[in-house]
């Protein structure tokens, strides 16, 4: 289905990054809690965002919970290179396991997400919303699909192990 | 023993780690997954707020995102209990699987802790304190949790 991406999963497969994800078990589990502790993070910042424009603690302003995003950023920064170091290892494996394929493109559209939300100007009306103001039914779409696809990235990331080929 | 081999051994405990059913096992780890994201994320978001990574948010209006964190923590607390059922002979005598119990009843006393002294009558001195040992306790109880797959007696797939 994706064998668009065998050579690019063949080639990591056999860098060094790859040797060295395989060898070391001490590695592999601190990427892991990285990983955890990356995820919290992001649905932390970006989960309490999506909550306040869905209207949960209205009384905080937009602007200044707004300044949890670079963490939510870094969370996904954590994860983002701590995941291309696990695919690495057993790249070929990944790519054709229907679970992370599914969270891939969860990924990429919670990607799309974020695009629109300050692409097409949201997150500007959003910015100004002072403490009591409902957010505008745009950005409560963006907020709800934010929530669905992080926590569809999760399920898929557990699922891992447990639907298609893996280990 | 005797009582962790009949608790394992129970109907419910064995499908849940054998049946292979999506239903068991593995949904019973995502929603352990999704507990730990609700928990801890929105700890450490009030966390951030009170060390001063976010502004000067009110923060008042952050109580309003605590019952998604205590609907983490029981999410993790009755999904916990199952996971430990289904391999209550090797975790239960596994060293670290009590270091993360400990770890885990801190930091839940320190959130409560945090919660009574910002949403308090006056705003304590030594909140910043509080909201670091916080960021560490869930470090450390995230970090004991990866290594009950590591270390001590392990079982089948985490």
């Amino acid at each position: 289905m994706v064998t668009f991406l065998d050579p690019f999963a063949t080639w990591i497969q056999t860098t060094q990054l790859a040797f060295v994800m395989r060898d070391n078990q001490w590695l592999w589990a601190f990427c892991e809690t990285v990983h955890f502790l990356g995820l919290a993070m992001m649905v932390g910042a970006i989960g309490a965002l999506d909550l306040r424009m869905l209207g949960v603690a209205k009384q905080i302003p937009m602007r200044p919970l707004h300044r949890l995003v670079p963490w939510g950023i870094a969370g996904f920064v954590a994860n983002l290179t701590t995941g291309i170091m696990f695919y690495s290892a057993d790249a070929t494996q990944y790519t054709h396991n229907i679970a992370f394929q599914f969270k891939m493109l969860f990924v990429l559209l919670a990607g799309v997400n974020v695009l629109y939300f300050y692409g097409a100007k949201v997150s500007q009306r959003v910015e100004a919303l002072g403490p009591g103001a409902d957010a505008p039914m745009s950005a409560k779409v963006v907020a709800a699909s934010s929530l669905f696809l992080w926590f569809g990235v999760m399920y898929w990331g557990r699922m891992l192990p447990f639907i298609g080929t893996a280990f | 023993m005797e009582f962790l081999t009949w608790v394992e051994q129970l109907p419910f405990s064995t499908w849940v780690r054998e049946s292979g059913s999506l239903y068991g096992y593995s949904l019973i780890l995502t929603l352990h997954t999704i507990g730990l994201a609700l928990l801890m994320g929105i700890s450490f978001a009030v966390d951030l707020r009170l060390i001063g990574f976010a502004g000067e948010t009110p923060v008042a209006p952050y109580e309003r995102f605590f019952p998604y964190l205590w609907l983490g923590f029981w999410l993790n607390a009755i999904s916990g209990v199952i996971l430990l059922m289904a391999d209550a002979t090797t975790k239960m005598i596994n060293p670290v699987f009590y270091v993360k119990m400990t770890l885990i009843a801190l930091a839940v006393w320190n959130v409560t802790i945090i919660r009574k002294r910002m949403f308090g009558n006056s705003f304590p001195a030594n909140a910043k304190t509080l909201a670091w040992i916080s960021i560490f306790l869930w470090i450390g109880a995230t970090t004991a949790g990866r290594l009950m797959a590591y270390l001590g007696p392990v079982a089948g797939l985490q």
